[in-house]
């Protein structure tokens, strides 16, 4: 990482420089292309990009639409689906049998604070990456990339041999602290403040702000849409995080809607084998589409935010 | 597993000018370093003792209870000596070569085509390309082992309708890599395409406009200034999913367990199977090994994808 | 009973330290699990029936945990003053973390026989108060729970292997259930049924490496031997194995094996169609007619095993649970109470096993370890309407008798499919012969387990 850093520095596209100015909320760049250089699509691109299209919606729709049928029409026919025979069966099988209640509640919360926690701390430092020079800064930040190396699972064991150290397997400490502000959302609110100009923040300074005044007044309102941004990709990643919930918590009151699902699936692989498949598969359809509904539907609603995030931090740095 | 490793490919091209000092020097000093302080705290807290303490666990035969003895290198030793384990890297292998490719082949394809400015409906498209994306993978997981069940699954279902016959998808070694490689790829190729998008948008619209002039076709348009343009996009590409191919776990934990005959056994859930084995210290210096191995890939990958005029 | 499941279950057993790490300390001296390996704790007396309290005891969920709520029902009757928490955990899954980090335990629990003896730390020593019972109870549920000589698990049920057979296809083959004696004559009745049928398939050989090696188990267990020894050496390397093995290659040869994994759809489907008639099972495969099958309703019954020589033990278990409590357990005197209650009283064994609301019929997937409890002409739970009105009960308690006792089943025993349940599977598959199977399992697990144990 670090050395990809070091490399990319002194190279700077032709352009990028008049690129970077422009917000990050805006879209990409291709409406302020002259139509010149670039021939009209024809039939054969959009029936590629629309068969593409099928095959990543399919799924979804598909899980939902079964999880909606039948158990036993999920077996013998999985392509049909008539809204006449739609029943809600499976989901009442399966709240009968998961608390998934509970699970999304602790995943709201943790989503919550983890969530909050990221958006705070992280622009913060990104703040002091992009506008200070320091002492020991270099080291720092070398510090900082390196730990994007790091693979989750090895800390695994050892972070939860600590938070039993702590007391703390089964609470929420565990599931929301370890994480909680992450090197890359770091880097990333580095790159997007960077882009502000300082003689924004040197106005500031001359209006005798703070220097955490000038970060909160100042910084924030403008890279908003990248906080934003910040935020979508932040929420997605905990509420879909899977590997330390399921190991940092062993008791149902604290249980991620992750964790509730792969016991799910654990139930379906293992105990009760020999119970009647078609219904499992529906319990588990409905299951996955209950756990997919919410983040797709704070994607479809924010999907500015989310996809521009992605253009944000990957252009404008 | 890619989620949360969404580097941007560039940093930053001129280093941030340094604010004059306007006032007290010493607020000035101090200020910077209460700002990226927490995380620091969090991370010596929650990642660099552990760390610290798994480094000294790798050296151990501590098996989650009892006496730790200390045993050197024989973690180490005894893994690199180890077929399973040479064949969890082979099988991480195999994956990388399944998806990686065809990811960045197909993604940039598609991110062209969404990238033509008189392109209709591309809001819609990129909606859907990135949907999977935002998918809980667990979700997807269990959708997939239902889909792809030999006798009852939707896609054999689909395969005996054009009048080919089953496959056993999750079963045989020959498919079940495929299999997981197919979840990764639906899942994670929106993503490609959209950071290859970001970097061919990046290309600025005259530098088309006067190779056109020029009377550059449009094949080598792309070849001479749309693909070392995007290099660094795709570059980040590799890296990124070169890391988390190497330390997939949650899809064959949840589909396959690691079966059949071990064939999807890949290198985070070989690790994993050390700590549910309680064989902690083992577990522990497969982790650095990993580790190792990732950061020599991704070494090589930017190397090799640095164009030459680098 | 239930099916033991995947091991990813024993997840993090022992991650939670609970013992020394005696590496120079350094900056991790605060980390260093706490408090050094404590005197395995043992628990000798038993409160009187004035006793009170309020114990907390996890089970299996589904029907069983609902069987299990009306006997504990009949303890409450017993004991007024005992409140009794009775829990249904994914016990897999939960109990192995929760031992070792010590918060939230529960007073007992009930586990499968192969995941105790790794735990074994955690648990209270129950030599002492099984000792007035020993006599009387299987040898082979004694014998798999030691460690060290010590009984950490005390048996719960017993789970002796059976041959169901359909009965119908059978008595069209002309072949007399009563004839199969050994398991060569297995065999010759497999080939008499596909002559009759040629797309039969008779016997079932199972699919999941898990359950398939659980089934060699039994197989072995038959011939009074184990996967290891009493000191833990792997002793596949024997005579007694490759009898099963050069078996079950002889089946596979002659095209004889439906591979199928165990009641999922494709075994369903052939146990319905004729396909399979003869599944050397558990006695819990009982669930399979009376819940499952449709077509096949009525028409299997159960017989004791084949034996591997003439003259030998008709039966091997295959599975089973004990009931273990905690050593940090709150109230672990009253825990005992319970178990007692449930295993070695009257009341609590029939109310157990015998004909309830879950089970009209009674429970008819295990029986009792107790002795007296399993009496041939006592039968706890009735003769099953699915089975053509058999009394399963005299077929399973007759060959529960016949089990020879075992030996420890190793703390590595879950981890050992990856090498012998493997190549179980590729022997089935006809990739593998039984010598090769024997050699490279028996050295991957010396390696991997044994070696590093």
């Amino acid at each position: 990482m670090t050395s990809q850093t070091n490399e990319s520095k002194s190279r700077l596209p032709a352009g990028q420089e008049r690129r970077s100015r422009r917000s990050a909320g805006e879209e990409g760049g291709g409406g302020r292309r002259t139509s010149l250089s670039q021939p009209r699509p024809g039939p054969f691109q959009y029936l590629v990009l629309g068969l593409l299209a099928v095959v990543f919606v399919y799924p979804i729709w598909w899980a939902v639409s079964s999880s909606l049928k039948p158990p036993t029409d999920i077996v013998r026919d999985p392509l049909s689906f008539s809204l006449g025979s739609a029943t809600l069966d499976n989901y009442r099988a399966m709240f009968d049998d998961v608390p998934i209640g509970t699970g999304f509640v602790n995943t709201v919360l943790v989503v919550a604070v983890k969530g909050a926690m990221t958006m705070f701390f992280c622009p913060l430092a990104g703040y002091a990456f992009a506008k200070y020079r320091f002492p020991g800064k270099n080291l720092l930040f070398g510090v900082l990339m390196l730990t994007l190396m790091l693979p989750t699972l090895v800390l695994v064991i050892p972070l939860l041999l600590e938070m039993s150290e702590l007391g703390w397997v089964n609470t929420y400490q565990a599931l929301i602290l370890p994480g909680s502000i992450d090197a890359f959302s770091i880097f990333w609110m580095r790159q997007t403040i960077a882009a502000v100009p300082d003689e924004l923040l040197d106005a500031g300074r001359v209006d005798g702000a703070s220097e955490f005044g000038i970060f909160a007044r100042i910084v924030v309102p403008v890279i908003r849409p990248g906080i934003a941004a910040l935020g979508v990709l932040t929420a997605m990643n905990i509420y879909n995080d899977f590997v330390w919930p399921v190991v940092a918590v062993n008791d149902e009151s604290h249980q991620t809607l992750q964790v509730v699902l792969s016991t799910l699936a654990q139930n379906v692989t293992g105990n009760r084998v020999g119970a009647d498949f078609a219904t499992v598969w529906g319990e588990l359809l409905a299951a996955g589409s209950i756990a997919m509904l919410p983040v797709l539907a704070l994607f479809v609603l924010l999907q500015r935010h989310f996809i521009n995030g992605i253009l944000a931090g990957s252009v404008k740095g | 597993m890619t989620s949360g490793t969404l580097t941007p490919p560039r940093s930053k091209g001129r280093p941030p000018a340094a604010p004059r000092p306007v006032r007290s020097r010493r607020r000035l000093l101090l200020a910077p370093y209460l700002f990226v302080a927490p995380f620091y705290v969090v991370f010596a807290a929650f990642g660099l003792y552990p760390l610290v303490f798994a480094l000294q666990l790798s050296f151990t035969n501590w098996k989650g209870a009892g006496e730790a003895r200390f045993i050197g290198l024989e973690n180490y030793t005894y893994l690199l000596t180890s077929e399973e384990f040479w064949s969890s890297l082979g099988n991480s292998a195999v994956m990388w070569l399944l998806i990686v490719p065809l990811q960045i082949v197909g993604g940039l394809a598609a991110a062209v085509l969404l990238a033509n400015a008189r392109l209709r409906l591309r809001g819609m498209f990129r909606v859907a390309f990135i949907a999977p994306f935002v998918t809980p993978l667990v979700a997807m997981a269990q959708v997939w082992i239902v889909a792809f069940d030999t006798d009852y699954g939707l896609v054999n279902h689909l395969l005996n309708l054009v009048g080919l016959p089953d496959i056993d998808w999750l079963q045989s070694t020959a498919w079940a890599k495929p299999t997981l490689a197919l979840l990764f790829l639906w899942k994670t190729t929106g993503f490609a395409i959209i950071i290859l998008l970001a970097g061919l948008q990046a290309v600025p619209a005259d530098v088309y406009e006067a190779a056109a002039l020029d009377g550059a076709s449009r094949k080598r348009q792309f070849w001479s200034l749309t693909l070392p343009l995007v290099r660094r996009s795709i570059a980040f590409l590799v890296v990124i999913q070169t890391l988390a191919v190497f330390q997939m776990f949650a899809e064959p934990y949840v589909v396959t367990q690691g079966g059949p005959y071990g064939s999807t056994t890949t290198g985070g859930l070989y690790l994993y199977n050390h700590i549910t084995a309680s064989d902690l210290g083992t577990g522990a210096a497969n982790s650095f090994l990993l580790v190792l191995l990732v950061f020599a890939l991704s070494l090589l990958s930017v190397r090799l994808l640095r164009s030459r005029d680098e | 009973m239930s099916r033991p499941s995947v091991p990813r279950r024993s997840v993090l057993r022992g991650a939670l330290g609970a013992g020394t790490l005696a590496v120079a300390a350094g900056p991790l001296a605060a980390c260093a699990p706490g408090s050094s390996g404590s005197e395995p704790r043992k628990l000798a007396g038993t409160p009187g029936a004035s006793a009170k309290g309020e114990i907390t005891i996890w089970n299996r969920s589904g029907d069983l945990f609902k069987v299990f709520d009306a006997a504990i029902d009949a303890f409450r009757k017993a004991y007024p003053d005992i409140k009794v928490n009775h829990q249904a955990v994914d016990i897999d899954a939960k109990l192995a973390n929760t031992l070792i980090s010590g918060t939230d335990l529960p007073d007992g629990s009930f586990w499968d026989d192969a995941k105790i003896g790794g735990q074994a730390e955690h648990l209270y020593d129950l030599t002492d108060l099984i000792a007035p019972y020993r006599d009387k109870t299987s040898a082979y549920k004694l014998s798999v729970n030691t460690v060290g000589g010590r009984i950490y698990g005390v048996p719960w049920d017993l789970d002796p292997g059976l041959l169901w057979y359909r009965e119908d296809l059978l008595e069209d083959a002309g072949v007399d259930p009563a004839g199969l004696k050994t398991y060569d004559d297995l065999l010759a009745a497999a080939r008499s049924l596909r002559e009759k049928n040629p797309d039969a398939r008779p016997i079932h050989m199972e699919k999941d490496p898990f359950l398939g090696q659980l089934w060699l188990e039994m197989l072995a267990g038959q011939q009074g031997t184990s996967l290891a020894d009493a000191d833990g050496k792997v002793r596949l390397d024997s005579r007694e194995y490759r009898n099963i093995l050069g078996w079950i290659r002889d089946a596979v040869d002659d095209d004889l094996v439906t591979h199928t994994e165990y009641l999922k759809q494709a075994d369903l489907a052939a146990l319905e169609n004729g396909q399979q008639a003869l599944v050397p099972w558990a006695v819990w495969w009982s669930f399979a007619p009376q819940q499952l099958l449709k077509k096949g309703k009525g028409k299997w019954r159960a017989a004791p095993l084949p034996a591997w020589s003439p003259g030998g033990a008709r039966s091997g278990a295959m599975g089973g649970s004990s009931f273990i409590i905690p050593a940090k357990a709150k109230n672990p005197e009253l825990a005992w109470l319970l178990y007692e209650f449930l295993c070695f009283k009257e009341p609590g064994y029939s109310a157990v096993y015998g004909p309830g609301e879950v089970y009209p019929d009674g429970l008819t997937t295990s029986v009792p370890s107790y002795g007296p409890a399993r009496r041939p002409d006592r039968p706890l739970f009735e003769p099953v309407a699915a089975l053509g009105g058999q009394n399963l009960w005299k077929v399973a308690v007759n060959a529960a008798e016949t089990i020879p006792p075992a030996a420890p089943i190793p703390a590595w025993w879950a981890k050992s499919v990856d090498y012998l349940g493997d190549n179980l599977q590729r022997l089935i598959e006809g990739k593998m012969a039984p010598d090769d199977v024997i050699d490279d399992s028996t050295k991957k697990i010396q390696r991997n387990l044994v070696d590093r144990a």
